[in-house]
Formats: structure tokens, sequence, C-alpha cells
């Protein structure tokens, strides 16, 4: 590995801009992701910055079980961000659809049927100190030494 | 050496670690009590598919599992359970110091308009079947134990707290007429004076 990479990869660990889409949930895991910008865990500290704008994003944190207006969009939403990019699905929403996946309901999850998700943290909500230890774990995997494997 | 000292803490101040206090309520884990396989916490359960009894290898051994994914971390099996098989957080700690306890049973609704009083809720309940033979082999019954049957035409639930709540009859209903309902109750142990 050469030194310009090593430097890339450190830097990278230290700069990882998120991007949060909301595909119909309760705003329970909304909040927690809020609370992870408060003093108290404060992002920043680890180098997570929270942009909102997929075009210049590398996580995109997927929360809610998909709406049928979500779709198609979600898939639109992942295509805007630019390579090397990673998906984590918050909450039990995405993952299974948890209490609202019934009969008759207007939720079609799991969100990896339409975009592919690296990392998923389960809980209803889950806590701030679970998003982010998994923003930490799998943001590093997918970026380390990107340019050699690519 | 007071620059020295801000240097470092200027690029190196961290906030508290990422550590879950233990008092919070986790994901339940299965202590080493022998589970009874009374299936109530399946039913207490509130999320589809989060909580299953199953058998395991060694013979005669059941243990509930915990689905991630499904588990909304209520707690509700960790209390329901008689055996105390489930834990998380400090939920047994905090029902000894209280004197808490749960307790659900089963709310069994007919709408008296959509209901044709064709009786197949009543054939289809494993527990009418065990209480009265006629209803098992889809017989009429006049058994007065039962939780419910078909009385003069009309559907009437007659014991109510028989219901286990497998929701059988709601699913065989052809009208929807048969509505399960659970009634969750927490209670506190009140000291005799």
């Amino acid at each position: 590995m050469t030194l310009l990479q090593s430097f890339k990869n450190a830097v990278r660990q230290r700069s990882i801009h998120v991007c949060y889409v909301d595909t119909g949930s309760c705003n329970g895991c909304d909040i927690e992701v809020l609370a992870c910008l408060s003093p108290r865990y404060d992002l920043e500290q680890y180098g997570i910055y929270v942009h909102n704008n997929p075009r210049e994003a590398d996580v995109l944190l997927v929360i809610g079980g998909v709406t049928p207006q979500w779709e198609d969009k979600l898939k639109m939403v992942w295509d805007k961000m630019p390579e090397p990019k990673v998906a984590v699905a918050i909450g039990n929403c995405p993952i299974s659809g948890c209490v609202y996946n019934r009969p008759d309901s207007l939720t079609r999850p799991p969100a990896k049927s339409y975009i592919p998700i690296a990392a998923e943290v389960p809980g209803c909500p889950p806590r701030p100190t679970e998003i982010i230890q998994a923003i930490l774990s799998v943001a590093p995997l997918i970026f380390k030494d990107w340019e050699i494997r690519r | 050496m007071a620059s020295v000292e801000w240097i470092k803490t200027f690029f190196f101040a961290k906030t508290a670690p990422l550590i879950t206090p233990s008092h919070f309520r986790e994901f339940p884990h299965v202590t080493d009590k022998e589970c009874t396989h009374c299936f109530q916490c399946m039913m207490i359960c509130p999320a589809p598919g989060a909580i299953e009894v199953i058998r395991t290898e060694k013979p005669g051994e059941w243990k509930p599992v915990i689905h991630l994914g499904h588990c909304i971390r209520c707690g509700l099996c960790v209390e329901i359970c008689p055996e105390l098989v489930l834990d998380s957080g400090r939920v047994h700690t905090k029902n000894a110091q209280d004197g808490t306890y749960m307790q659900f049973q089963f709310h069994i609704t007919v709408n008296p308009v959509i209901c044709m009083g064709c009786g197949i809720c009543s054939v289809a309940c494993p527990v009418n079947k065990e209480i009265d033979p006629q209803l098992a082999a889809k017989g009429t019954s006049t058994s007065d134990e039962v939780i419910m049957r078909v009385y003069k035409g009309i559907n009437t639930v007659f014991h109510e707290e028989k219901c286990t709540g497998c929701k059988t009859c709601e699913e065989q209903c052809p009208n929807r007429s048969v509505m399960v309902a659970r009634v969750l109750e927490p209670l506190q142990i009140t000291e005799e004076p």
C-alpha cells in the first residue's frame, strides 16, 4: 500500500458524510438520529457530518418501513450518491416491517429489496450509541482501499 | 508546558465512550432456568415474529428465541414468564422491589349484526374440542362449559376466561365477525393491613 493510500484511508475514517431518508417511519428512529447530534453523543467528534443531501453523502441511513410511494424513489436517492457509498438500515421497520408488517398495511419492507443494505441496526428505536457504532464500524470497511478494489 | 497540554486536549478530546448502562432494557437474553413451554411469551409479544419457543436438540428441552429486527425491546415477555427464563436489564429487580406483575386474558367480541350463526368458530376452537368431543366431531353441542357455541341461533360466548388467544375462530370466521382482543393488566401485590 502506498503512503498516499494509507493517508487517504486515515482521512476517510475521520470524515463520514451522512444523509438520512425517512421512508415512512413513525418518527421514533428520526428522533434517535437527531439525538446523535446532541452534546450527549456528539457525532462530530467521530468525524461524522449530517448533510441530508445524497449528492455529497457517503452513508445513507434508511429509516422506516418502505411505503408504496417510496418503492421507486428510494432507488433514485441511492443512485444520486457518489461512489464509494454504503446504506445502513436504522430500526426494525426497514429490516422486517415489524409491527407495521400486517395484512393490508401500506408498507413494503424490507428495504434491502430495493437498495443494497450493508448494515442493519435492530431496535424500535435503536439507541443513538448503537447507530453511531454501526456507522463507525461499517464505513471504514467500505471506504478502506476503495481506489485499489475498484 | 501549558501550550502542550492545550494542544493535547484540542486534538484528542473525547466525550464519554459509547457504553450502554447495564440497567437499560436490552434485547431479552435466555438464562439457564428451565423453560416449561407455556408459550405465554409468544402470546404476549406485540411484534409479529419477534419471539419463538422452539425445541432444542436435547430431548424434552425448549427454549425461547428472540429474533432481532422484529423485537421492539418492550420487555413484556420478560415480565410475563412465570419461570423467569428470560432476563433483560433490571425488569426482575424492579418487579421484586415493587411487587408488580402482569396478567392477561382474552376478550371475545361477536358482532351480532354480521354474525350469521354458522358455528364454524365454535367448531374450530381447539379448547372447545377438548371440552366437548361433540364439537370435535363437528357436531352440535349442548354443553355450557364451552367457550362459545351457537345458542338459539345466536353465537353466544359462555366462558371467556378459558380462551388461550390462538385466534383460530377469528381466522375461520367467513364474515370476520369474531374479534379476539388481549386485555393486559399490570397488577401490584397489596399488603394486608
